[in-house]
């Protein structure tokens, strides 16, 4: 523990004198959390919708008899969404040039179809091809919806009208038309007046059935509208919000990047210098310098995740992002990055021993990066055999880890799972660097 | 005669067909100066790398009496890491109890920079110094050498053989490989050579003059 530990700081000495890979340490967190931050900022922001009324909508309007304000729906959308009055010109300008995400456009007549019910009303809804366009549609479909809701109630009140009128008679109108009904209470009445006869009979029994009936229809009206309402009980913990999934992405990626950088470039300088020959001469083992440089790669991935964490946050914090920083759930994040980065050090040992030389290691660790990363982001129903080869990589194990580490409600079990592959596959990978470490001192 | 204070009994080392060193011994005893010489890829590296422990010989066990210092052909030191720290770093992984006095000792001893300039800033000869200064960090009874003088200007190589002479005068071991002939005749009591992975001679350093010329041509 004392030669890896006297290792450990001299490799963090000799890391603090070389001042460009100090500065790119220190900028490449920033950037990233930076960029990952924005990223989030920008996934859950108000996109920007073009409103387009060709049909002049006013204020309030009248549906079956009752008044519904429109603009305080149209105020309801905007808590979603940053809704932009424009012409029909200008909102086609500016969807083609990505200025606006989606156009949603009251047509003429809409106005009409919905005061007299002939027919369905139709919003019309364009969207642009960018990363936020689905969830506008989801939105606009959401606003549809709680319309239809809303309006469902006057249509139907406006039905019951005509129902009561074919019930008691009266005066209406439908489409313009005035007319005067005698209804089924005024038949049950000039029934009355005329002889009994087996005719009259049916008549008046039929009259009588289709009152009982129709007093039923307003509740058979309201229940068939509605034949499945979807209600959501309110959950508590945190929402896994896209922030989330990018913090874990970039953390992991960031700390497997520069992780298994170093950890070759430390090892293979071992060999440029000279010095293995020294150490191995009974001062440290192969397997101390195997820990001593998976702890530099621990420290240093610590230092770049927390740094990402503290950075990403309060961006995050500044944006005002949906779901925000789980800032109690950092220490936590803490312990998974240093176990990464470790981990991810002794795959960077053995590479570094394997390609001999402190260049063609920090080369050939970009290139097995690269592929290590995608392996982790393959799902297992794309392609199982990248799915189980990414099981005995980190990358995979090290984003699920930041991810319940910092937004699942009780991580524990995924965590203890998680920590076990990846003390597995760094033991694993630290007995073939330890090997390729013996090779590399002879 | 004593007890040797390093044993290597018949080792050898392979780089898979390539066979570098054919089984050797090599005994080295108190107060006595042993050259190993041979032309370049004689495997007087190889055989020096293995009795420091340096190297893991394919064949053949390697005994110490005492704590060995090694002296490898390359400087072997951090470059980012000044001479001072390089010492000290050095004697702690030793166990040496105060690092810092026994780096201070070395850096006077050798006359290097005591400032903090990286070592690998160093003149040639300085940083070739400090290669045979971090080896006797732990004083070690015998020293391998690996042509410790062969950057060095004469002044730097007459100070580099008083610090190595002391140490056999206090009843250490030497063992340097060279092909400086002139060294052998004036440091060595001994001679062994090697070529091509294989001893050719090994006897008095007065019996060298007649292998001499068969050696290098």
């Amino acid at each position: 523990m004392r030669a890896v530990s006297i290792v450990l700081r001299k490799d963090l000495r000799v890391l603090g004198r070389s001042p460009l890979l100090l500065g790119a340490l220190l900028a490449y967190p920033i950037v990233i959390a930076l960029l990952v931050g924005l990223i989030a900022g920008y996934a859950s922001s108000k996109p920007r919708v073009a409103f387009v009324d060709e049909d002049h909508l006013p204020q309030v309007v009248s549906v079956g008899g009752r008044r519904f304000h429109l603009q305080a729906v149209i105020d309801d959308v905007a808590k979603q969404v940053t809704l932009v009055r424009m012409s029909p010109k200008d909102a086609a300008r500016e969807l083609s040039q990505g200025k606006v995400v989606a156009t949603i456009t009251v047509p003429r007549g809409f106005l009409g179809n919905l005061e007299t019910m002939a027919s369905s009303p139709s919003l019309v809804l364009r969207t642009g091809s960018g990363g936020l366009a689905p969830r506008v549609t989801q939105q606009m479909q959401s606003l549809v919806y709680q319309l239809n809701q809303k309006l469902q109630a006057g249509y139907i009140a406006a039905n019951l009208r005509f129902v009561d009128l074919i019930l008691h008679g009266g005066p209406g109108s439908f489409l313009g038309r005035h007319f005067d009904l005698l209804g089924l209470d005024g038949t049950q009445r000039e029934l009355a007046k005329l002889p009994p006869s087996k005719r009259v009979a049916v008549i008046r029994h039929f009259v009588e059935v289709a009152r009982v009936g129709l007093a039923q229809t307003g509740t058979a009206l309201r229940a068939t509208a509605n034949p499945i309402t979807l209600t959501q009980p309110k959950t508590h913990g945190r929402t896994w919000v896209l922030s989330a999934q990018v913090q874990a992405y970039g953390i992991a990626l960031t700390v497997t990047f520069l992780a298994l950088l170093l950890a070759a470039g430390a090892a293979a300088a071992e060999k440029d210098e000279g010095t293995i020959g020294r150490l191995r001469r009974g001062l440290v083992s192969f397997g101390q310098i195997v820990w001593a440089k998976s702890a530099l790669a621990a420290v240093v991935g610590l230092g770049l995740g927390a740094a990402i964490a503290i950075v990403f946050g309060l961006v995050v914090e500044i944006g005002g992002v949906n779901g925000g920083e789980p800032w109690a759930r950092l220490p936590l994040l803490f312990v998974g990055v240093t176990l990464v980065g470790g981990v991810v050090g002794a795959v960077g040992v053995l590479l570094g021993a394997l390609a001999r030389e402190a260049r063609t290691a920090s080369l050939l660790a970009v290139l097995v990066v690269l592929p290590v990363v995608f392996l982790g982001l393959v799902p297992r129903g794309a392609f199982a055999l990248a799915y189980w080869v990414s099981l005995f990589l980190p990358f995979a194990h090290a984003v699920t880890w930041f991810g319940a580490a910092l937004y699942d409600t009780s991580p524990w079990r995924t965590l203890a799972v998680e920590t076990l592959w990846l003390v597995g596959i760094g033991l694993v990978f630290g007995l073939l660097a330890r090997g390729a470490l013996r090779r590399l001192a002879a | 005669m004593s007890e040797p204070l390093v044993r290597a009994l018949q080792v050898a080392r392979r780089y898979g067909d390539i066979e570098a060193l054919a089984p050797t011994d090599l005994e080295l005893f108190e107060g006595e100066t042993v050259a190993l010489v041979g032309p370049n890829g004689a495997g007087k590296s190889t055989l020096l790398a293995i009795a420091a422990g340096a190297l893991e010989p394919s064949q053949g066990t390697v005994e110490s009496q005492a704590r060995v210092g090694w002296v490898p052909q390359r400087p072997a030191h951090y470059a980012r890491l000044s001479a001072r720290e390089n010492l000290e770093l050095f004697a702690r992984l030793e166990g040496v109890p105060d690092a810092a006095g026994a780096a201070t000792r070395l850096l006077e001893r050798f006359a290097l920079p005591a400032e903090a300039r990286p070592s690998g800033d160093l003149s040639v000869g300085n940083r070739q110094r400090l290669n045979v200064a971090l080896s006797l960090l732990g004083d070690p009874r015998v020293l391998l050498l690996d042509e410790p003088t062969a950057s060095l200007d004469p002044g730097q190589r007459r100070r580099v053989w008083e610090v190595v002479d002391a140490l056999r005068g206090d009843g250490g071991a030497i063992c340097f490989a060279t092909q400086n002939v002139e060294e052998v005749g004036e440091r060595a009591d001994r001679v062994v050579v090697l070529q091509d992975g294989r001893v050719v001679f090994a006897g008095p350093a007065s019996g060298f003059a007649a292998v001499e010329q068969d050696v290098f041509g």
